[in-house]
């Protein structure tokens, strides 16, 4: 990992140390857990006391299986503790939740993202997990830069649990069967639009048609992104938008060009393919995403390989990509059991055996115990291998988002899909989200 | 009647006032509610969803309750006479009305209509290359009405009923003056029929106001492609468990509860014209 974050590491260690100590004292006490003084053993959880405790996330079957073996690792260190998991699609899975804050009946552990952490955080639905950070919470490996994006006001919603950061994704199969070189690390984004006409026109012939990329520009977090490479603050510190209409409608028409020529992956093409996209259905040669989602994609596609490579450069040359948290683990602020789900978030935090079973699937590991169990060879070698090789890149901290981001998110892919059917222009598309992101936001 | 009662206010009737309450103001499911008056109502209008989501439910009401009744009414009339095997006949076409409004079904029907599915490739056996309809803007409202017609069940047993209750007198009566089949159709049928005709579009057409289900299942609960498939209580749910907004979505509710009772009272206006009674001719 980056040497700036490690040397964090380290300076939030000692103070750990100290906490680890005293917790050390409980632990011996606890009776159990106690495997080799591994990080996050101890805690004040009563070990007599029968605790059950709900725990949910977002995710496919993959996910849940790699969960499941969590839990059972989880059950075994501490027996008094049973697990009640469950899980849910992204969509539905903010549904559920929403319905069950409104009765205050969240589960004891919940997945969050951070599109919709200050939504719930702010509302005074999450535990803040201040207090058992360096009891039943180890956190001395985890990077302060890292621990702070789960903070809002002071207060410690979620604990990161692993880190991603945005890739460009080709298929070198279908580059080759296109004729065509791959796209460079150090192209600028005109490069990479005029490399994907290039590509379209190469494909056309072929059947299925083969697209270089799809509507790229419809992912707010790419755009979010682009603005921070160019220097640009995206949302002010009242959670009010930095940005303007301007900026969106340029943003848009990056690729207003392919979408003219019928260059990329039609709309409805894309539709028509789902629950795949256009890059993992091998229509497309390439596709922005977060580098996590590699395993998905060799998954999903049957690829043989998937490259990746870094974001396109910025007007100055630099590239100013950005680690966020790829999720966190938060706790209900209902919950009954605050020792029990904070000793669940630490096991799954730091616990090396579940870093292996998770590998990169939820993201690089966000602490190096867990990370320490990967494979050295595959797709967690490639991920990190990623991260690794373009850190002295990744300069940026991702932004702060504000309360309602998960609404503008989801408004900003619908707009996107209008506009890709051809029912928008892009400067009804920027004023459309405009008016629907001040009621979000307001 | 007081269990009843008792039901009804704290089930029923209080909700309803609560949601009144809650269309007047700001409220997000998680603070207290804030009152804002005629704010929501205001946006609603300047909202292209909303917009779009009055259209795509209109023309679904529009189009899919005439032609759901016009089948149920032809094929009622088919089931009238007296075969072999009625029974039968008169299961299988009730059927699909049963599970029409299951998700089971919903998921079938988006797996036949998809990029290659059942229906895509039959039409190719025709020559007719219209791809999957799921994903083109402009078949998924065909593919709902199709849904919708299929599950003509419930009104059909109605005709049924209605249909035995024409007195074969006069029928007979009309044969005799020379009349043809459509002119039994028109004079005798249709006005005989009227009364049950006149309930079934009333069912049908608050039933067609409420679809929501099977939109939910097959448009994954974003009303896509592109707010083709956007209908009203959909984008009601979207609105309210979608992006906490409760208070906009009670306003749309209460305009639904508005708008359906004002066509309930139009259709009833309208009666007067064309539904005849018997009691009223003998």
């Amino acid at each position: 990992m980056n040497s700036a974050r490690l040397s964090k590491t380290k300076r939030l260690s000692s103070v750990a140390a100290v906490a680890a100590a005293g917790s050390l004292v409980l632990a011996a006490c606890s009776g159990g857990a106690d495997d080799g003084g591994e990080p996050g053993s101890g805690g004040t959880v009563d070990p007599d006391e029968q605790i059950s405790l709900t725990v949910t996330w977002w995710g496919n079957d993959d996910r849940a299986e790699r969960y499941e073996q969590a839990i059972d690792l989880f059950e075994e260190e501490y027996p008094n503790i049973t697990v009640q998991p469950a899980f849910q699609a992204w969509e539905d899975y903010w549904t559920a939740r929403a319905t069950e804050a409104a009765g205050q009946s969240l589960p004891d552990v919940l997945q969050m993202d951070l599109s919709y952490i200050s939504e719930f955080g702010s509302r005074g639905q999450l535990l803040d997990l201040t207090p058992y950070v360096g009891g039943e919470l180890d956190m001395s490996e985890m990077p302060d830069s890292l621990l702070a994006s789960g903070q809002i006001g002071g207060e410690q919603f979620g604990i990161p649990q692993s880190t991603n950061t945005l890739a460009l994704f080709y298929n070198p199969a279908i580059v080759e069967s296109l004729g065509m070189e791959p796209p460079s690390a150090d192209q600028t984004w005109q490069e990479y639009v005029d490399w994907a006409a290039e590509a379209a026109d190469a494909g056309a012939s072929e059947d299925p048609t083969l697209y270089g990329t799809g509507d790229f520009t419809g992912v707010l977090w790419l755009f979010v992104q682009h603005l921070v490479q160019e220097g640009q603050e995206v949302f002010t510190e009242d959670g009010e938008i930095a940005f303007s209409e301007q900026d969106v409608i340029d943003w848009l028409n990056l690729v207003q060009p392919l979408r003219e020529a019928d260059q990329m992956l039609p709309a409805e093409r894309a539709t028509q393919l789902e629950p795949l996209g256009g890059f993992t259905a091998n229509e497309a040669a390439t596709e922005f995403s977060w580098d996590n989602f590699l395993a998905g994609y060799l998954a999903d596609s049957g690829a043989e390989t998937i490259e990746m490579l870094p974001l396109p450069v910025g007007s100055s040359g630099d590239r100013n990509q950005f680690f966020k948290p790829s999720m966190l683990l938060s706790a209900g602020a209902n919950t009954e059991n605050p020792e029990a789900a904070a000793a669940f978030i630490d096991f799954i935090t730091n616990d090396a055996e579940v870093g292996a079973i998770f590998g990169t699937s939820r993201g690089v590991p966000a602490t190096e115990t867990a990370r320490s169990q990967l494979d050295v060879e595959g797709v967690d070698a490639q991920v990190i291998g990623y991260e690794e090789e373009w850190a002295d890149e990744i300069t940026e901290s991702t932004p702060v988002l504000p309360q309602g981001f998960g609404s503008i998110e989801a408004e900003w892919l619908r707009l996107a899909e209008e506009l890709g059917y051809g029912n928008i222009t892009v400067e009804e598309f920027a004023s459309q989200w405009f008016s629907e992101a001040e009621i979000s936001l307001g | 009647m007081a269990p009843w009662l008792a039901g009804f206010f704290a089930l029923t009737f209080g909700p309803m006032i609560a949601s009144l309450y809650l269309s007047f103001t700001d409220y997000d499911l998680f603070g207290a509610p804030e009152f804002t008056g005629l704010e929501n109502y205001q946006r609603l209008f300047a909202d292209p969803q909303f917009i779009q989501s009055i259209k795509v439910t209109t023309l679904y009401v529009l189009l899919g309750t005439p032609i759901k009744l016009a089948a149920a009414l032809a094929v009622a009339m088919l089931l009238n006479a007296r075969r072999r095997g009625l029974g039968f006949y008169r299961s299988a076409f009730y059927a699909p009305s049963l599970v029409a409004a299951s998700v089971s079904i919903a998921i079938v029907w988006k797996a036949m209509f998809i990029d290659d599915g059942v229906v895509d490739r039959s039409l190719q056996i025709f020559g007719i290359e219209l791809g999957g309809w799921v994903g083109n803007q402009n078949m998924t409202m065909p593919m709902f009405i199709l849904l919708a017609v299929w599950a003509f069940g419930g009104p059909m047993v109605i005709f049924l009923a209605g249909l035995k209750q024409v007195p074969t007198e006069l029928y007979e009566a009309a044969e005799v003056d020379g009349a043809g089949r459509i002119r039994k159709f028109r004079n005798i049928t249709l006005p005989m029929l009227s009364p049950v005709i006149f309930f079934n579009l009333l069912m049908e057409t608050i039933g067609s106001f409420q679809v929501f289900a099977s939109a939910f299942i097959i448009s994954g609960g974003t009303g896509g492609p592109a707010g083709s498939t956007l209908f009203y209580t959909l984008y009601l749910y979207i609105r309210g468990f979608g992006d906490f907004r409760m208070g906009y979505a009670s306003a749309m509710a209460w305009l639904l509860v508005i708008a359906v009772g004002l066509i309930t009272i139009l259709l009833f206006r309208s009666s007067k014209a064309w539904v005849h009674y018997q009691g009223d001719s003998r």
